[in-house]
């Protein structure tokens, strides 16, 4: 059996968070029914193309999937299981949002085979979560991930946030330190991204937001990299972190280059080599619109989307599997630039890998940059 | 007019300082004369170049003719002969007041008389030309033509008595002008039955009729058919075409006599051939003397113009010969820099003529440049006794074969209120200027004469000239000489590699300060990269000056969003679109404009 990763987008949430630019939407209680019916009607469609596959992992994102009654979730994951079979040791994450969860909700994700969750904390700084409009506060966080703990939920992963407007390093440490102390084996640690459109890219035009200059930015990425190792939990993505045996399998797909199928609106898939996507809006996607955008990857951007992604784990580019796959020896494709980039410390040969260093990881954008094709 | 009467003719030009509306008055007198309808009117009708209209300067000069019936119920026949002002193209100035008998001098009715009046005044009486003072904008609240009649009479010496007050903007006393041209500007007095001399003023390219030659005759008369002569070019044409321009365009005529201006084509097919300053006579009855005053034009002004994008290469070559074709004095060859690949050396008359040569290309052809520092042509006297002329820093020989150099110097000339006399002489101090001579003229202004490198005039010293003087000097340079000078060359290196298109020849005591601005400049304009960049300013192999440009500290994007990986691809495809514009040199990626951010001096 062939393995395939599965994406569940949820599109819906309590209320739009100040930085997220997803396709999310507010307030549509009208529209959740809909929107399941036609999620499963876009499975039922792929039943011939999938039968050579099993789901290795499965992945509810949103939005904030725990935001609607866990009988949906459920209710897809059974129609999911009808449509391929899910291996022995599938991962099955579910995003939550700490001011949804219930016991009762956590109780039903368990029955219905939900094995890991993700929970966006984002930072334990009342004052941080205002800023980001989240609708939860840092008590009802920790105590969301402990009420998961207790409920079972052995696997649970939490999101945090850096480079928030008019963070110092001290809240950011004291963040990182409460993280830490949690029940929990994986940690996510993005640094804010000011997307265009968002209420935040007004607010820091406006300059009633400030945002941290990429040094201290910098700072904050180390303290973490280095406070996070310290407590059992190891880098093996740019910005992901696990104690042993708990990489989420789903994410380590994508910077694997391995297949994966997004369900629901605006979800992206690849599946053997040709990339798609459902529209982002909800209108066009309840009228049946799908997989839009379809292109065949070329073996130029094969091999980019190859580059980029493995570079940014800690397991970095398989060289072999690129022989293969390319029919070139990666070292002597690109002597010269690795050349430059070992004298500036950025990257690692070691047997068939190459890898970023922890500085190198720091400027991955630039490293990737002198590698790609011209 | 049915037969020909030089009593009938009137040449003249206009003259004033910047913005005491030359242009309009212009316009005003094509309107009056009923030479333009309104409707073809557009602001500046002369100045058809669309730099010209938006910076409001004149660059190359232009003639047109007009039929007015004075008040006397006689037809005259004027012609009027637009002037750029800008000391670049004062060789051009001269040439198109060679072609007149008088100037009218538009003065401001609030601003007075200002330094580029008196410059333009001296320039006309030093051609003998008639000048006739209008003082214009009286229409202004704050106008004051009776103190600027006084004005007139006291510092320039001319009399005013009946001189017209207009406004040029509400077409007040336009009339009133036109007599004047008739009354006081005398009609030429030109021998029509002698040999053929026809002063060219003014060329340029008409891709119908070859290369055209706006002239005055001063003596005979050419018609088509005739073989004429340039007297300095030496080479010989049939002429295809004889006529007067009219403001529409082109007036093809019989024959063109002494007294008149107008055009003569004759199938030119290289604008190089047709030199402004020479005579032009005829084949088979030449002039025995050429008019006086032709030079040929020289470069004084170089600098490296290359495509921000390679492949532009071809287009660039393309556009420079276009722009050759109407501008003889631009000169062009092939050049290539290690750090900015395939280009163009290129000689201009000054500054101001290669930023418009530069924004012409930008614009009417639209190519992206990279242009390097401009340098002057030195004389390198070398060890074997040979000497080489140097207008690239990178080919200056290396310094155990130099002897001594030479740098050219000019005769300058600041005519300026007697208040900012200090400031000048010290920003001429600073650009090692040598003082010759200090004159009061009339009107609380001194003339000073100065002995300067043109490299420090080409540096910033317009720049500095006006911000010390609030625009009230007027400055004018013409070339003296090479003079032995202590000169190094000055190079840039980034993380160790010297960057050839950043090379630039500087007096010894100069080296400290400029290695020092250029190094702050660069650290500005190139961003930080994945390790640390040293820019050192080294003279041969000692380093001056040296900033750092730090390493960076962050280019990630946080995270990967699910699946969808386009943003991030689009993001690199941004990264490497603009690194696919940076030039590198050795390791370091340069942005196109840190090449001329090196150009900016504060």
């Amino acid at each position: 059996m062939k393995p395939l990763a599965i994406y569940i987008h949820v599109p819906f949430c309590a209320r739009k968070c100040a930085y997220c630019d997803f396709a999310s939407f507010a307030g549509r209680e009208d529209a959740w029914s809909d929107y399941f019916a036609a999620l499963h009607a876009e499975m039922d469609a792929w039943v011939d193309r999938l039968r050579a596959y099993e789901a290795r992992s499965v992945f509810f994102g949103g939005g904030t999937p725990s935001l609607v009654p866990a009988a949906y979730i459920q209710d897809a994951l059974n129609h999911l299981r009808r449509l391929l079979p899910l291996s022995p040791d599938c991962e099955i994450t579910l995003e939550a949002n700490p001011g949804t969860l219930t016991a009762a909700k956590l109780e039903a994700y368990r029955c219905a085979g939900v094995n890991r969750l993700s929970i966006g904390v984002q930072s334990f700084d009342a004052a941080l979560l205002r800023e980001l409009g989240r609708i939860h506060t840092p008590e009802q966080a920790a105590s969301a991930v402990r009420l998961a703990s207790e409920a079972g939920f052995e696997n649970l992963s939490i999101d945090l946030m850096y480079a928030l407007p008019g963070q110092s390093m001290a809240q950011w440490s004291e963040t990182l330190a409460q993280a830490v102390a949690l029940p929990v084996q994986h940690i996510s640690a993005y640094s804010l991204i000011v997307e265009p459109g968002t209420e935040m890219e007004q607010r820091v035009e406006r300059g009633e937001a400030h945002i941290p200059d990429d040094d201290l930015v910098n700072e904050m990425q180390r303290l973490a990299v280095h406070r996070l190792a310290e407590a059992g939990f190891a880098r093996y993505e740019i910005s992901n972190f696990a104690r042993a045996g708990y990489e989420s399998r789903h994410n380590l797909t994508y910077w694997q280059d391995g297949d994966y199928l997004g369900l629901g609106s605006a979800a992206h898939s690849l599946v053997e080599n040709e990339r798609f996507s459902n529209p982002p809006e909800l209108a066009r996607y309840l009228a049946g619109e799908r997989m839009c955008e379809r292109t065949v990857r070329s073996l130029r951007d094969h091999r980019e989307e190859v580059l980029m992604l493995s570079t940014r784990t800690l397991r970095g580019l398989d060289m072999a599997r690129w022989r293969a796959e390319f029919g070139e020896e990666f070292v002597q494709g690109h002597a010269r630039q690795l050349r430059k980039l070992e004298n500036y410390g950025l990257i690692e040969i070691e047997g068939d890998f190459l890898r970023l260093t922890p500085v190198g990881l720091e400027l991955q954008d630039s490293v990737v940059l002198e590698l790609m094709d011209d | 007019m049915s037969e020909f009467d030089q009593s009938r003719i009137r040449n003249f030009c206009i003259i004033a300082h910047i913005d005491h509306g030359k242009s309009t008055l212009a316009d005003r007198i094509l309107e009056k004369t009923g030479a333009m309808q309104l409707r073809e009117m557009t602001d500046q009708v002369l100045d058809s170049m669309d730099l010209e209209r938006e910076r409001g300067i004149t660059i190359k000069s232009k003639a047109v003719r007009m039929n007015y019936t004075a008040k006397d119920g006689k037809t005259y026949e004027l012609n009027l002969i637009d002037t750029p002002g800008h000391v670049d193209f004062n060789y051009e100035v001269s040439r198109a007041l060679a072609a007149c008998e008088g100037a009218i001098l538009v003065v401001d009715a609030s601003q007075g008389i200002e330094a580029q009046t008196l410059a333009n005044v001296y320039l006309a009486l030093e051609h003998d030309l008639e000048i006739l003072p209008v003082i214009n904008k009286i229409d202004l609240p704050s106008a004051q033509p009776e103190v600027v009649k006084q004005e007139i009479e006291d510092e320039i010496g001319l009399d005013t008595e009946g001189c017209p007050l207009i406004s040029a903007k509400q077409g007040i006393g336009i009339e009133d002008v036109l007599e004047a041209v008739i009354e006081k500007i005398p009609a030429p007095e030109d021998d029509a039955d002698g040999p053929l001399q026809a002063l060219i003023f003014d060329s340029y390219y008409d891709n119908y009729r070859g290369a055209i030659s706006s002239v005055r005759l001063k003596s005979g008369r050419v018609k088509v058919g005739d073989r004429i002569r340039m007297m300095a070019g030496k080479c010989e044409f049939e002429v295809t075409e004889v006529g007067a321009y009219r403001p529409l365009g082109y007036a093809p005529k019989d024959e063109l006599r002494a007294g008149e201006v107008g055009y003569i084509a004759a199938s030119i097919k290289d604008i190089a051939d047709v030199h402004v300053g020479d005579t032009i006579t005829l084949a088979d009855n030449p002039a025995s003397e050429p008019l006086p005053g032709y030079k040929p034009v020289l470069p004084m002004v170089y600098c490296g113009i290359y495509p921000a994008d390679g492949a532009d290469y071809e287009s660039l070559r393309d556009a420079l010969e276009k722009l050759r074709l109407n501008d003889a004095a631009l000169s062009y060859e092939p050049e290539t820099s290690v750090a900015l690949g395939y280009g163009f050396r290129c000689g201009f008359l000054g500054l101001l003529h290669m930023e418009i040569i530069q924004q012409r290309l930008e614009r009417e052809f639209d190519l992206d440049l990279v242009t390097t520092a401009p340098s002057v042509v030195y004389k390198v006297n070398k060890t074997d006794d040979t000497q080489v002329m140097i207008d690239n820093p990178t080919n200056l020989p290396p310094v155990q074969e130099i002897e001594s150099m030479e740098e050219p110097f000019v005769d300058a000339s600041v005519i300026t209120p007697q208040d900012y006399v200090g400031a000048i002489m010290e920003l001429c101090q600073d650009k090692r200027g040598i003082f010759r001579d200090m004159k009061y003229i009339e009107g609380g202004r001194v003339l000073l004469s100065y002995d300067m490198p043109l490299n420090e005039v080409i540096y910033d010293f317009f720049d500095q000239l006006k911000s010390r003087t609030r625009g009230y000097a007027s400055f004018d340079y013409e070339l003296k000489g090479y003079v032995k000078s202590d000169l190094v060359k000055l190079d840039m290196l980034l993380n160790g590699d010297q960057c050839d298109a950043l090379s630039i020849i500087v007096h010894r005591d100069r080296a400290y300060p400029r290695g020092r601005s250029i190094a702050e400049k660069l650290k500005e304009a190139i961003p930080r990269q994945m390790f640390e960049i040293p820019i050192q300013a080294a003279i041969g192999g000692k380093v001056i000056a040296r900033e750092t440009v730090k390493a960076l500290r962050k280019d990630v994007l946080a995270k990967c969003y699910g699946g969808d990986i386009s943003r991030k691809k689009k993001l690199l495809e941004k990264q490497k679109e603009g690194k696919k514009r940076m030039r590198q040199v050795g390791t370091v990626s340069v942005p196109s404009e840190a090449f001329m951010a090196v150009l900016k001096m504060d």
